[in-house]
């Protein structure tokens, strides 16, 4: 069975399912996409147990002929639908089903144009499964553009007072960024060959299953001696072929050896910093992380789970599916480039999570703080660092699902996110203390929790590396003592002292059931992670040691 | 370069043009009795006693006259050439006499499309000088006029 | 050819359909006539012919630039809803006469062989379209609008002769083919370098051209004149004049003057990225969304010719699917756009400002999945038809080596991320914005219409190769 496709496009025909029903089942619409996210995650799950944790290349491999164009003199090019899962994709997949399934609980909220609501978010989980899992780089950058839309309205028409200001923002941003990646992507194109196809062409073999690789070298010391006409020549978008670089066209752009300058620049260094800053926006790195905080702030809370839980992930996950693999040369050159970077984030988003008052800001700004971490990890080339990366990614989505969901408890009962309208609450509320004080010490790094293992491996990354100073990686160590700070401070503000609240009359209830269903099982995860890291780092091992070899 | 010559000849021919005409009316000049009185001042209208303003507005009746005037009167210029070549003996002899025929169905098919316009322009009551009363269809439309009253009487207030 | 023929029949006809008392029949008569000569089309596919003593000439290229003239014709015509036809004032049969005529003329504009082929078919279009921009004979801004299209397209047109007449004393030859001859005759005449005479002309043709599909700098006429032109016909120049008037340029470009590449080339890249910058820029201070699509068509033609200046093998098709792409997306926008603003009408008169569409999602979902779609697909969102077109043309100049394609890249993807902010503004009026827009009734053709060009959108973005493989 194409279990692939079946996580994509069960959504996607749910969403199509809810568009067109009638009103008459508006009510059944929640349980509707409830149950469709259950099932996904558990076929993430079951993808999960049945991961072969020692192949380090693709598994559940799906190919189907998508669109062939005739180029003229220029080859042929060839868009395929390629799915399939290695080890740096399978925790981001699972991570999705997780967060949308938690995402799916927290929006039963919602009450107005359910249908619309419902639609767009089953809508937003089949692009984002999709993009985690194609294999095809366009297919990848149509998922990747495609999940803005839902994205979009979700904030702009369920959002908060600024809502078109922040959903515009967080759309001009992304898409700015994802046009550099379109850039890259058309150079790379009409760079690469595909040589099991381009030998099906030129009739050394007969069918693609008849590949060896003998047949690829074959083709690729042939394309090296320009013996290919050039109407012959297959070009792709197919990832798994852009790595290596005999498949390179020997005259194109992005071939290493022909070293083309494109003002004065490097054009691999170019293509590089281009898919850095495409991808670096999503993450978000600082300086080009402005529109994060403001479409967190704006944007309801089972959106804002998904956008801090999933989708900034795509960033990092960019990074170790494109950009390094195909530019790993260049990689290595500006890493202390790219660890700067990341450190900047540490930091900046740190300082910023400490002046904040408004609690969906901090958070977000804890985001940027953490996602350095990540840029950080990746930065340093090393396993450590790279595991380290992957592993804070996952970590990272499940604490922040959590943090978002419980702002929006507080948000349900007073509407009132400013940290200085609270205090004392922990008498109030002892079990939504609880759960805070677990997902404050998770995302600061307590060991035991899953926080800590994520920071832990990236700044071992970052020590081990020889490619950065230490002085950069005791900085970004520095952050961690930040992060204690703003959280443990944000935690006495709110939760010890006197009870108070301001203008707010009534009583705060305790966690209802929804909500101890949402947040038991993010607090279980997280712990239980923290305890088995292997639970990820078995997956994620031989895909990055694989990876690795190219540097 | 023999193409620019020809043009060369064009600019002679403009520059002629120009100095011919110019160097006439100084000679009329020159040569001519001045001796201006009212009348000869007076604006030329055909004989007639001019009479107001020359921006006067004409019945827009005249336009559309002179539209139509001119485009029949335009189109006799391509029965020019066709005439050149309709009794074209080489042509007749070589085509055994086809030559003659086709050439005339080519012009009564020409004439044909004209005629068609004139049709046009005559059902539309162009070429009446008192145009009839405008005819209002008898489609009648879907909507009830008592909609319209409603709408009237809604925004009217 | 056969279709140019009866196409000038069928306009006849209905001139003489509109004496009868019934004018419902006018539109169905009309939309068979297109459909008729559109099936005369084909017959002409794989085929080279010359016609009418080497005047024009037919092959795929052209078969397909006819299609797709026709094909934004017949959208046109289906979404005129017979003008209105309860207004005394109105001549549909006139329109409908004068919209064929100038499909005609667009025909000639993609086919001709000769020069002289050209300048009649650029003027049975403009004229035509002289007529129709007037056409609302109570509006001001109408009259204004004609006014100001005649005078400047006359002017245009003028220049454009001049062109022809200076390209013939340099090459003495009004044939294309012969034209390209001439060229090389008298660049091995004067040892590489080209004369004056061709100079001038060239540039002066490209100019009168590109009048017409309005590249800036020769782009100031437009917004003042789609602007007041009824809405319906502003849809039609925005798609079938543009469409014809760069396949007319790229045809004598490409075809008579490949060979001084340097002569037009050099201009046409600062032309290029003026109509990208001051189309986008400008759009993005629009009030009015007609207004906004005006400098969008203005910033499409940029696209348009990015490729025609790349020069690439595959020019051709990339060249063809964007016309496709925006021309199916225009209309698309153009229908929304005028059932919406003659509902918002205030005092009489049609509201075509963004905020007409506040709030157009709650009651009409279908308009505005239309409009969304159309906006995308405009904007170059993937999944929608515009994505691959732009993408097509950017590969184009991507492939071209020269360097300096890199800076019109830079330029034209800069641009559009820009278009990105304009076009998501009717999106966030319709769907975002507060506001109420009754239920607007639609008939069944308008309705299969919208659905038509939405789902033709959403398929050339998922499948371009069903088409991209004819072209």
């Amino acid at each position: 069975m194409p279990i692939l496709s079946v996580l994509i496009f069960l959504p996607l025909i749910a969403s199509l399912v809810v568009a067109f029903s009638p009103d008459q089942f508006k009510a059944y619409f929640k349980w509707f996409t409830l149950g469709v996210t259950a099932i996904e995650l558990a076929i993430c799950i079951y993808l999960y147990q049945n991961f072969n944790h020692d192949v380090a290349d693709y598994q559940f491999l799906e190919q189907l002929d998508w669109i062939t164009l005739p180029l003229g003199n220029l080859g042929i090019g060839s868009i395929d639908y390629l799915l399939g899962v290695d080890g740096i994709s399978m925790p981001m997949v699972l991570l999705t089903g997780i967060v949308m399934f938690v995402g799916a609980l927290s929006s039963f909220q919602i009450e107005q144009k359910e249908r619309g609501y419902f639609s767009l978010y089953l809508l937003l989980t089949g692009s984002v499964i999709g993009c985690f899992m194609a294999l095809d780089m366009f297919l990848f950058y149509l998922f990747f553009e495609f999940m803005l839309l839902p994205m979009y309205f979700l904030i702009g028409i369920w959002g908060g007072p600024r809502k078109e200001y922040a959903s515009i923002k967080f759309f001009l941003y992304t898409l700015f960024g994802s046009i550099f990646i379109l850039i890259v992507m058309i150079a790379l194109y009409l760079s690469v060959v595909d040589p099991v196809e381009t030998a099906v062409r030129i009739g050394l073999i007969n069918d693609v299953s008849e590949i060896t690789p003998q047949i690829i070298t074959e083709v690729q010391n042939l394309l090296k001696d320009l013996k290919i006409p050039s109407e012959q020549i297959v070009h792709t978008f197919d990832l798994r072929f852009m790595p290596d670089a005999g498949n390179f066209l020997p005259d194109s752009w992005l071939n290493i050896l022909s070293g083309t300058q494109i003002f004065s620049f490097s054009a691999r260094a170019l293509a590089f910093i281009l898919l850095m800053i495409g991808f670096g926006i999503k993450l978000p790195a600082v300086p080009v992380h402005t529109w994060l905080p403001d479409a967190h702030v704006e944007a309801p809370t089972p959106v804002s789970v998904v956008l801090a839980g999933i989708l900034l992930k795509i960033g990092g996950y960019g990074f170790l599916r494109i950009a390094y693999p195909i530019f790993p040369e260049v990689a290595t050159e500006y890493a202390f480039v790219i660890v700067a970077f990341g450190v900047l984030s540490i930091i900046y988003g740190a300082f910023n999570a400490l002046a904040m008052n408004d609690l969906k800001k901090m958070i977000a700004y804890s985001s940027v703080s953490h996602m350095g971490f990540v840029l950080l990890g990746i930065g340093s080339l090393t396993s450590e660092g790279i595991n380290g990366a992957v592993y804070q990614m996952f970590s990272h989505g499940v604490l922040s699902a959590m943090l978002f969901l419980l702002v929006g408890v507080l948000y349900d009962r007073t509407h009132d996110r400013r940290i200085d309208s609270y205090q004392g609450l922990a008498n109030k509320m002892p079990l939504y203390t609880a759960m805070t004080a677990i997902a404050f010490f998770a995302s600061l790094g307590l060991p035991a929790f899953s926080g800590f293992i994520g920071e832990v491996f990236t700044l071992m990354g970052g020590f081990n590396s020889p490619l950065i100073p230490r002085w950069l990686t005791a900085i970004a160590a520095f952050g961690l003592v930040l992060g204690a700070g703003y959280f443990l401070w944000t935690l006495q503000r709110i939760f010890f002292g006197k009870y108070w609240v301001r203008q707010f009359e009534g009583t705060l209830e305790d966690l209802t059931f929804r909500e101890k269903s949402m947040l038991y099982p993010l607090a279980i995860l997280a712990f239980v992670f923290g305890i088995f890291p292997h639970l990820i780092f078995d997956l994620t091992n031989a895909t990055i040691s694989e990876l690795l070899k190219l540097f | 370069m023999t193409m620019l010559t020809d043009f060369g000849y064009i600019l002679l021919f403009i520059i002629a043009a120009i100095v011919f005409v110019a160097v006439i009316l100084f000679l009329a000049k020159l040569i001519r009795p001045n001796r201006p009185n009212e009348e000869k001042l007076t604006t030329y209208e055909s004989g007639e006693e001019p009479d107001g303003n020359a921006n006067v507005r004409f019945n827009i009746r005249f336009y559309v006259v002179a539209l139509i005037f001119i485009l029949f009167d335009v189109e006799i210029i391509f029965l020019f050439p066709w005439a050149t070549v309709f009794g074209n003996k080489r042509l007749i002899a070589e085509t055994d006499g086809l030559w003659g025929w086709f050439s005339l169905v080519e012009m009564f098919v020409f004439v044909g499309v004209l005629l068609i316009g004139l049709a046009y322009a005559w059902i539309k009551g162009h070429l009446d000088w008192v145009r009839p009363e405008v005819k209002t269809t008898e489609y009648e439309s879907k909507i009830p006029t008592s909609l319209y009253d409603k709408i009237n009487q809604k925004y009217s207030q | 050819m056969n279709a140019i023929i009866a196409l000038s029949l069928f306009g006849i006809s209905n001139l003489f359909l509109g004496f009868l008392n019934n004018r419902k029949i006018l539109l169905p008569a009309t939309l068979v006539f297109i459909l008729i000569a559109l099936g005369l089309n084909f017959a002409d596919w794989n085929h080279e012919y010359y016609w009418f003593n080497n005047m024009l000439k037919t092959n795929n290229l052209s078969v397909n630039f006819v299609t797709i003239i026709l094909l934004s014709t017949f959208l046109v015509v289906a979404i005129s809803r017979s003008f209105g036809d309860d207004d005394e004032h109105s001549h549909p049969a006139e329109y409908y006469a004068i919209l064929l005529f100038s499909a005609v003329g667009a025909i000639m504009m993609v086919t001709f062989e000769n020069l002289i082929m050209l300048f009649v078919g650029l003027e049975i279009l403009s004229v035509s379209m002289y007529v129709l921009t007037g056409s609302d004979k109570r509006s001001l801004r109408s009259n204004e609008a004609a006014l100001k299209y005649f005078l400047m397209g006359s002017f245009a047109t003028g220049i454009l002769l001049f062109g022809v007449a200076l390209v013939y004393g340099a090459t003495s030859s009004f044939d294309i083919h012969g034209i390209a001859q001439g060229v090389a005759k008298a660049k091995e005449q004067m040892g590489g370098a080209y004369g004056p005479l061709l100079y001038s002309g060239v540039i002066l043709i490209m100019v009168g051209l590109l009048f017409k599909i309005s590249a800036a700098p020769f782009h100031f006429w437009t917004p003042d004149v789609y602007d007041g032109a009824p809405s319906i016909f502003t849809a039609f120049m925005s798609t079938v004049v543009k469409t014809a008037g760069v396949a007319a340029t790229y045809r004598i470009l490409s075809i008579s003057f490949p060979s001084v590449y340097g002569l037009w080339g050099n201009p046409l890249v600062y032309i290029v990225c003026a109509t990208l910058i001051i189309g986008n820029i400008t759009a993005v201070y629009q009030q009015s969304f007609k207004r906004m699509l005006a400098y969008s068509s203005i910033s499409h033609a940029g696209y348009l010719l990015i490729t025609v200046l790349a020069k690439r093998p595959e020019t051709n098709s990339s060249l063809l699917f964007y016309s496709l792409a925006y021309a199916i997306a225009t209309i698309t926008a153009f229908a929304v756009l005028m059932v919406v603003s003659e509902a918002q009408a205030k005092n009489g008169k049609a509201d075509e400002s963004f905020e007409a569409l506040n709030g157009l999602a709650n009651n009409n979902p279908l308009l505005a999945f239309s409009l969304t779609i159309s906006m995308l697909s405009l904007a170059g969102i993937p999944l929608t038809a515009g994505f691959f077109g732009k993408f097509f043309v950017f590969s184009d100049a991507f492939s071209n080596p020269s360097s300096l394609f890199k800076w019109i890249l830079v330029i034209a993807i800069l641009m559009s991320t820009v278009g990105i902010y304009y076009y998501f503004k009717p999106i966030i009026a319709a769907y975002m914005k507060k506001g109420e827009v009754a239920k607007i009734e639609l008939s069944p053709l308008y309705k299969f219409i919208l659905i038509l060009t939405t789902t033709l959108t959403i398929l050339l973005g998922l499948a371009p190769d069903l088409v991209k493989n004819i072209f």
